[in-house]
């Protein structure tokens, strides 16, 4: 179940990296605080390769990836911003994340090694 | 952990609360964020431009009286821009509409209309077109750069000028 782990750094690196290119690519207000969630995604990444109180952190990106989830949303239907192919791809790349969150969870506190 | 309710709850039942905080708060987050930032979809802006003489001696004052009408265009980034510009010149006197970089634009240029009109070139991409007294052009682009850029006669300078704010 080790994989589940590693499998989790890599797609919060690659989700970090596109909202760094998102916030790059695209100016303006709404655009910027892309730089921050992607910077969350890797802090985060560093914190799960670590394994550093892992029930804790694990649950916790789950739900941070829930929350942008739900705010990308929110503002698309609101506005029409962020309806374009990086966003989509992110978006797509995060919902995987959040199933691989739930598995590494579940593994997680069932005692497996992950 | 596991003396704070966080180690009694099952995984399911963490997960689904994690979950419901996460896309609550999401949701609320996101409509604020909607309501502040205030953007439209892109949509197509449509623009008539015109050149004006302003009253007063060019020699005395050493500077070209022609200005533009309006001269200021404002739209939100990702908007599709027409400009339909004329030249009301009383006398037989050319105008450019040019654009600052990184802009460039698609132009219909048309001839003089009381000859007629009808189409007398047509340009892709480029940063400036001529127009006679009473000619007429369509000019188009996508505002894809936020901030604001010029636009101006290369003949009046520096007083036919005018400014696109992209909003980003």
């Amino acid at each position: 179940m080790k994989y589940l782990r590693w499998s989790a750094v890599a797609l919060l690196l690659v989700i970090g990296i596109l909202d760094f290119y998102y916030g790059n690519s695209f100016a303006g207000f709404y655009e910027n605080l892309w730089y921050v969630m992607g910077g969350i995604y890797i802090f985060a990444a560093l914190v799960i390769a670590a394994n550093i109180e892992p029930h804790f952190s694990q649950l916790t990106v789950f739900a941070y990836t829930l929350f942008l989830w739900s705010v990308w949303a929110t503002v698309a239907l609101e506005t029409g911003t962020g309806l374009d192919v990086v966003a989509y791809a992110d978006k797509a790349i995060e919902a995987i994340l959040a199933v691989n969150m739930v598995l590494l969870f579940r593994n997680s506190r069932a005692g497996l090694i992950v | 952990m596991t003396g704070s309710g966080f180690g009694k709850l099952s995984t399911a039942r963490l997960l689904m609360v994690a979950a419901i905080i996460a896309i609550v708060s999401g949701a609320s987050v996101g409509l604020g964020i909607g309501y502040v930032i205030h953007y439209d979809a892109p949509t197509t802006r449509t623009f008539y431009l015109f050149d004006r003489s302003l009253p007063f001696n060019e020699t005395l004052f050493k500077i070209p009286h022609d200005t533009f009408v309006p001269d200021t265009i404002t739209v939100n980034k990702g908007d599709h821009v027409v400009i339909h510009f004329a030249d009301i010149e009383s006398t037989p006197e050319g105008h450019t509409f040019t654009m600052d970089p990184p802009y460039t634009f698609d132009a219909v240029v048309y001839k003089d209309v009381t000859q007629g009109g009808g189409v007398a070139g047509t340009f892709t991409n480029v940063p400036g077109v001529i127009l006679g007294q009473s000619q007429t052009a369509t000019i188009s682009f996508t505002a894809n750069w936020a901030g604001t850029f010029r636009y101006f006669c290369e003949i009046h300078q520096p007083t036919m000028t005018g400014y696109l704010v992209v909003i980003g």
